[in-house]
């Protein structure tokens, strides 16, 4: 019994998002700029710069020597997709998580259902949780997906263009398992966290986009050549957003009461 | 058992703004209670201290023996809120919104829907079940709430202002139904009102309050034997002795106040012996509104003596 009021309450947060345009907007532009647009870019410099490019020489120090041009290309796109790609990927968990916790934990108060919601015989912790559980399913359904699209995407680019079928190592399975819901997690309890001061939705997706900052400066050094993203790196980040992403969020719970939510 | 109680009860939300001041009253079950007074004397903050949204800073209160403040689900799991503060979703049609609040409330689907559909029957609202929120009137949101607020059948309904924004169409059938619930199902209702005259029609007993407190709590019957116990009377009459001390208000139409009503025969004796016609004799009591002035005139009265 207990259980489908949480259930009720997720399914009801889920649809504030999806029926609602402008929402939907702002949740599948970063995707589609992460999963179509910047792959389709990356797969036509590989296919279609010269050679003897600096990019490209520099790049092919790191692999194994004695490769012909067409496996040159390919392993590249290879290295780019498993290296450079999750890291890019990673803004679109932490955009869906932002998005969907600061309409449902701000947005209530906004539009003034918050008190109606907290005078039902629901208690603080299942609407806090409940709450908590809509944005990351909906984070995770949207990572998903994306990684499903830019995978066939670059698939087929890269098929078409090089006659190559890219291999996805198993940085992405970390990525998709491990440190995408991590991020996701620690971006909603930002925003609930928040959700006590701001008033206003915009106001507290700002504080989501804080998250991107750390995601492009590793971006960042990774073009400069300093930093490849193996698989340590991601375990390590993963479990390490996730750890703290557990302890920010018992912290807030302990802060969320009736009347600092309605203040 | 008593429906609500409040003993000393107390908020401050600051140590200088002092919201509730030691406020005492209990309430039987199946009792109209009308909670009276200006903005900003803390009837709001009675409704939130009883839904346990806010902490008491002093004194207890309690819904049917649970303690709001340390057992606020099963609180709300019993009684029904109209606020002012609490809403519904806008993007969500009004039958939309009624589902969500049964399942919320853990109704078994069937029984939400059937429940549903009878509310909106009885407020007029079946017409609009299918219309987003957006497109309702101040009137209509006025009335789903009431609808979402008795959907799981509540021991005791806490009502604050719920008629306001209602047409004297809507007022009148909601006080219809308010005071229907309380007479067939037992309902005990906490009424936040400005609107006296409404108040008395359907209240059983009343509670002023002003500036955080409460002045005086009893029956229309109990209030009007602490106000100044005289009855204005209004006499229409023609040659009226001066000395009976009779004020004109209009034409034939004298006033007069007496302090019981066994001075009235005498007055009207005295008028036919002196020769004059009495078409009409009416004593008015006191209402509600009269009665409500008197209080807080009072009070302030003493706060300025002091």
């Amino acid at each position: 019994m207990k259980r489908s009021m949480e259930k009720a309450l997720i399914r009801k947060d889920i649809r504030a998002i999806t029926a609602n345009r402008r929402l939907l907007a702002a949740l599948w532009i970063v995707p589609l700029v992460m999963t179509i647009l910047l792959p389709t870019i990356l797969i036509c410099v590989i296919a279609f710069a010269p050679l003897e490019s600096d990019e490209l020489q520099s790049l092919a120090t790191l692999l194994p020597a004695n490769l012909s041009a067409a496996e040159l290309r390919g392993t590249v796109a290879d290295l780019i997709f498993n290296s450079m790609l999750p890291l890019f990927f990673l803004m679109i968990p932490i955009m869906a998580a932002s998005v969907m916790a600061a309409s449902s934990f701000v947005g209530e108060k906004e539009k003034r259902t918050l008190e109606t919601l907290l005078l039902s015989p629901m208690s603080l912790r299942q609407i806090f949780y409940a709450k908590i559980l809509a944005a990351f399913l909906l984070s995770m359904a949207v990572s998903l997906l994306s990684f499903a699209a830019m995978l066939f995407v670059a698939e087929a680019e890269s098929f078409f263009l090089m006659e190559h079928f890219i291999l996805p190592s198993v940085n992405w399975i970390v990525l998709l398992l491990l440190v995408s819901p991590a991020v996701s997690l620690l971006a909603i309890t930002l925003i609930v966290q928040g959700s006590a001061k701001a008033q206003t939705v915009e106001e507290a997706q700002q504080r989501g986009a804080f998250l991107v900052l750390p995601v492009i400066i590793l971006a960042a050094a990774q073009f400069s050549g300093l930093l490849l993203l193996s698989i340590w790196i991601l375990l390590i980040f993963g479990i390490l957003c996730a750890a703290v992403a557990v302890w920010m969020m018992r912290r807030s719970y302990r802060h969320f009461t009736y009347e600092t939510l309605l203040k | 058992m008593k429906a609500v109680t409040a003993e000393r009860l107390t908020k401050k939300y600051t140590p200088e703004k002092t919201a509730l001041d030691g406020v005492s009253f209990s309430l039987n079950p199946g009792e109209i209670f009308g909670f009276l007074g200006p903005n900003g004397a803390g009837k709001t903050t009675t409704v939130k201290l009883l839904g346990g949204m806010l902490t008491p800073t002093g004194g207890t209160c309690r819904v049917l023996d649970l303690d709001p403040a340390k057992d606020p689900a099963a609180v709300h799991s019993i009684s029904g809120f109209v606020t002012e503060h609490a809403q519904m979703y806008d993007n969500m049609t009004g039958m939309d919104n009624l589902l969500f609040y049964a399942a919320v409330f853990a109704m078994p689907e069937r029984e939400g829907k059937r429940r549903a559909q009878e509310l909106l029957e009885q407020l007029d609202l079946t017409n609009a079940a299918d219309q987003k929120l957006s497109t309702y009137s101040t009137g209509m949101r006025q009335r789903l709430s009431l609808a979402r607020a008795m959907l799981h059948s509540p021991k005791i309904l806490f009502l604050d202002e719920p008629t306001s924004g209602l047409d004297p169409e809507s007022a009148r059938s909601v006080n219809e139904l308010i005071r229907r619930l309380a007479k067939e199902a037992g309902t005990t209702v906490f009424l936040c009102t400005h609107q006296l005259r409404y108040a008395q029609e359907i209240c059983t007993c009343y509670g002023l309050v002003d500036r955080g407190r409460l002045l005086t709590v009893g029956t229309l019957q109990e209030l009007r034997s602490r106000t100044t116990s005289t009855i204005p009377v209004t006499i229409q009459a023609d040659r009226v002795p001066a000395d009976l001390g009779l004020q004109s208000k209009e034409g034939d139409v004298y006033t007069i106040s007496v302090s019981e009503e066994k001075e009235i025969p005498e007055i009207v004796r005295a008028i036919v012996a002196a020769g004059g016609n009495v078409y009409h004799v009416s004593a008015r009591e006191l209402t509600l509104e009269e009665i409500y002035f008197h209080f807080l005139e009072n009070a302030s009265k003493q706060e300025v003596s002091q």
